[in-house]
């Protein structure tokens, strides 16, 4: 097979717009519109405003928890509650996750602990996190990823038994549950993200999930929102609100949640269909889950047997258009400021998955048309790999 | 225009409230909504919702214009953009923030985020603001920083603070939220110190929903902060700079903001509209002042601010408390001060005689938006019949404190 195909060589894009990354589903204009006009209408902003408390009202009913508070992002969430959850010293977290989750703890005044993963789930392995646990942590932080969880009931019963807490980034798992319970009831607390990334989009926000009223309380002080319960005492407060704006948009998202999850999941077993036929892909499925919202499409690049590393793909992919990434590369032990003091030979699970997987487009603008041209491509550069690799050798040395 | 006969008629003896909706000191200003949908149009089209959008670059570029400056950054609110410049700026190796008592009541707190701890210093009289006078005193070994914080009217020091953060060569950054108008010697606020911060916050001049800016003349810093804003990665998952979050604007609150933009000359002359009622309808009254904008500044007169004089016939907080039971959302001006508050983190404590006495005597009546120039006659009114049956009204206060 020869590289003439291409565009990374110089062939015409497969695709002559970008097929982008993230979920990125929106309402439509006139419901976007109708919803706006309504709020210049209220002139209420801001500030616990009728969307926030409707919202928030909704998300309770939905997940079956006792409170959702909404904030203005999940990183400032995830700072607030790992502030008002009282931790000190150091926290256990997953090397393999988001930058924000090792960040919100450092903003908290917190030390991560990164633990590795399961091989197969790429999940937290309570195991794992059991031979980390000494007298300084006081908590486990559990992050679900990949439309799938991070064995909650587990680490429960870990955290109960050494007597330390337990709450979890959920940014990645909406609408998920585990054994027909939702996530975002399990631990003290656990948090959304709704950036645009994710299938529940409010542009961007974030909501923390408790069945803890103190905890409820505390967090719904912290974010500075006149009306919003009685204040109670707590170290410090932030600006943590979630504007009328952002929360229209996520009520529309909310109502929309049910038609856009089975659209992920469609768009999953097309992939699954296209991608079983090209011999080292391997795509990961959502694991630990009853529901997933297939949200993320994360593929496991085995060089030897495809032929190409997982960073030459990405190129070739680019290049055609397809904003392909890598998948929480290069691992938050690898990340400033966490590089140091975390060695890499301790996180052999977290080292290989991070050099080798692949995060494909997945979401609203992209069709069953746009799955059969990434494959197309993905199964064509196996065939040519050689070539590919030979070529893109030469390319580099001269550039 | 006063439908109170009595002070039995007064809401906070039990009678009929002066308005049935609130009248609020938040700006809340509406910008047109044509021209928020023409914005919203360019991020709705793009399915680009957030993340250094085409509305964020566009308004940074709008906001640099405005404050003559060559580089702003906006982000998801003032709060987290003051946090982040003052991590960004912050002297390494030292732990202490000068800052005033008498401002935000958030301030401290958000100090505390920066793990940097408050040393509050004391305001001037004339201008209700800090100092280089005020800060000198308070600057040690450990400072790591000052913040010069703006009143609400006019603003403070700029250049003795510029001069005294040169001569101890310590970082000076301007909290200037209140001031976004104003210029100073014919240069515009945001350029001064390493860095100003702002808010789009609804409650604020320029209403994005939630957000704020940094307008700075250091290019570096303005490319560090622009890391910092989301998570400090360059590229999708290359993390440059340390201590970095989720800080971005959105396009929604972009394009709000860039609509309240549109409008803001007008807003200026509706907001002034509003300051000269109150000046006309005030001035008869024995025993308030209210602060007067310095015109020469070229101000946004967003807010108002009474002084509470000691002939005033009734006590400042009773005062508010009246005019708060009539739907009047009076507030006592940054009351308590941040340095009588509770801390729950290591802050220098300070002896604050001006804070302290100056906290007890400034009011801010409605403003903004929601407050038309009958409602302030109808404030002023008030204000009026509290003055002329003061008396009555202290033995009814101090009966029903009393019955408590």
């Amino acid at each position: 097979m020869s590289t003439t195909g291409f565009a990374l060589f110089g062939a015409r894009p497969i695709f002559s717009k970008p097929v982008p990354f993230g979920q990125r589903y929106f309402p439509s204009w006139e419901r976007y519109e109708e919803s706006v006009r309504g709020i210049f209408d209220r002139q209420y902003y801001t500030e616990y405003g009728p969307l926030n408390q409707k919202l928030e009202q909704q998300l309770q009913q939905f997940i079956g928890v006792r409170h959702a508070i909404c904030v203005t992002n999940a990183t400032v969430a995830m700072m607030m509650l790992a502030d008002a959850m009282g931790l000190k010293g150091k926290v256990i977290l997953p090397s393999l996750a988001h930058i924000s989750t090792a960040q919100s703890l450092s903003w908290a005044g917190l030390q991560p602990v990164f633990c590795d993963v399961d091989p197969v789930t790429h999940q937290l392995d309570p195991d794992r996190v059991a031979a980390l646990i000494d007298q300084d942590v006081s908590a486990i932080m559990g992050v679900h990823l990949s439309g799938g969880a991070c064995r909650p009931k587990d680490l429960a019963e870990l955290a109960e038994r050494h007597d330390i807490q337990l709450y979890f980034d959920a940014a990645h798992a909406f609408g998920c549950a585990v054994g027909g319970k939702r996530i975002g009831t399990f631990g003290r607390a656990e948090v959304f993200s709704f950036r645009s990334d994710m299938i529940l989009n409010a542009t961007d926000g974030g909501c923390i999930c408790t069945n803890d009223d103190e905890l409820a309380a505390r967090l719904r002080t912290m974010r500075s929102s006149a009306g919003a319960g009685i204040p109670v005492a707590v170290t410090k407060t932030v600006n943590g609100r979630m504007s009328e704006a952002q929360c229209a948009i996520a009520l529309m998202s909310l109502e929309d949640f049910p038609v856009n999850r089975q659209n992920n999941e469609n768009l999953y077993r097309i992939y699954e269909e296209r991608l079983a036929g090209i011999p080292g892909l391997d795509l990961v499925s959502p694991a630990g889950v009853s529901i997933s919202n297939y949200q993320s499409l994360v593929c496991r690049v085995d060089e030897r047997i495809f032929g190409l590393p997982r960073d030459v793909l990405i190129a070739l992919l680019k290049a055609e258009n397809v904003d392909a990434r890598r998948y929480l590369h290069p691992g938050q032990h690898r990340s400033i400021p966490f590089v140091q003091g975390h060695l890499p030979a301790q996180l052999p699970v977290t080292e290989s998955l991070c050099a080798t997987c692949i995060q494909l487009p997945v979401g609203a603008h992209v069709t069953d048309q746009s799955i059969e041209g990434i494959c197309d491509i993905l199964r064509r550069a196996h065939q040519a790999a050689s070539a590919i690799s030979v070529r893109y050798g030469h390319m580099r040395e001269h550039t | 225009m006063l439908n109170k006969n009595s002070i039995e008629e007064l809401a906070i003896f039990g009678g009929a409230k002066l308005f049935e909706t609130p009248k609020p000191t938040s700006n809340l200003v509406r910008p047109d909504i044509d021209a928020f949908l023409g914005y919203s149009k360019i991020f709705f089209e793009q399915h680009r919702y957030s993340n250094d959008g085409a509305l964020v670059k566009l308004l940074e570029q709008r906001l640099s214009k405005f404050h003559q400056t060559e580089f702003c950054v906006t982000f998801c609110s003032g709060f987290w953009a003051l946090c982040l410049a003052i991590t960004a700026v912050a002297k390494p190796g030292r732990s202490e923030i000068v800052m005033p008592s008498f401002t935000y009541r958030r301030m401290a707190d958000l100090a505390a985020w920066t793990k940097l701890k408050p040393h509050f210093c004391d305001v001037e009289e004339a201008t209700l603001a800090v100092s280089a006078a005020t800060a000198r005193p308070c600057i040690n070994d450990d400072t790591a920083l000052i913040l010069g914080v703006h009143p609400i009217v006019n603003f403070c020091d700029i250049d003795g603070l510029v001069d005294l953060a040169r001569e101890r060569d310590i970082p000076l950054l301007f909290d200037s939220v209140e001031s976004v108008y104003e210029s100073s010697a014919g240069r515009k606020i945001g350029c001064f110190g390493q860095a100003e911060v702002f808010s789009l916050g609804a409650s604020k001049l320029v209403n994005g929903f939630e957000g704020g800016y940094i307008t700075t003349n250091d290019g570096r810093l303005a490319e560090r902060l622009l890391r910092a804003r989301d998570f400090g990665l360059k590229g999708p998952d290359e993390v440059v700079v340390s201590g970095g979050l989720n800080a971005n604007l959105n396009e929604i609150h972009a394009a709000m903001a860039l609509a309240s933009m549109d409008d803001l000359g007008d807003q200026v002359v509706r907001n002034r509209q509003r300051y000269q009622s109150y000046l006309r309808l005030l001035a008869p009254l024995k025993g308030i002042r209210m602060l007067e904008f310095d015109e020469s500044h070229n101000p946004g007169y967003k807010n108002i601010v009474i002084e509470v004089l000691d002939d005033w016939p009734v006590s400042r907080d009773d005062t508010v408390r009246i005019l708060n039971a009539e739907m009047i959302l009076a507030r006592a001006y940054y009351t308590p001060p941040l340095h009588r508050k509770r801390m729950a983190y290591p802050y220098v404590t300070a002896e604050l005689p001006v804070t302290d006495r100056l906290s007890e005597r400034y009011i801010l009546p409605p403003c903004g938006h929601l407050v038309s120039n009958e409602d302030i006659a109808a404030i002023a009114a008030l204000l009026g019949f509290i003055s002329a049956n003061a008396e009555a009204i202290n033995a009814r206060l101090q009966q029903q404190g009393e019955a408590k």
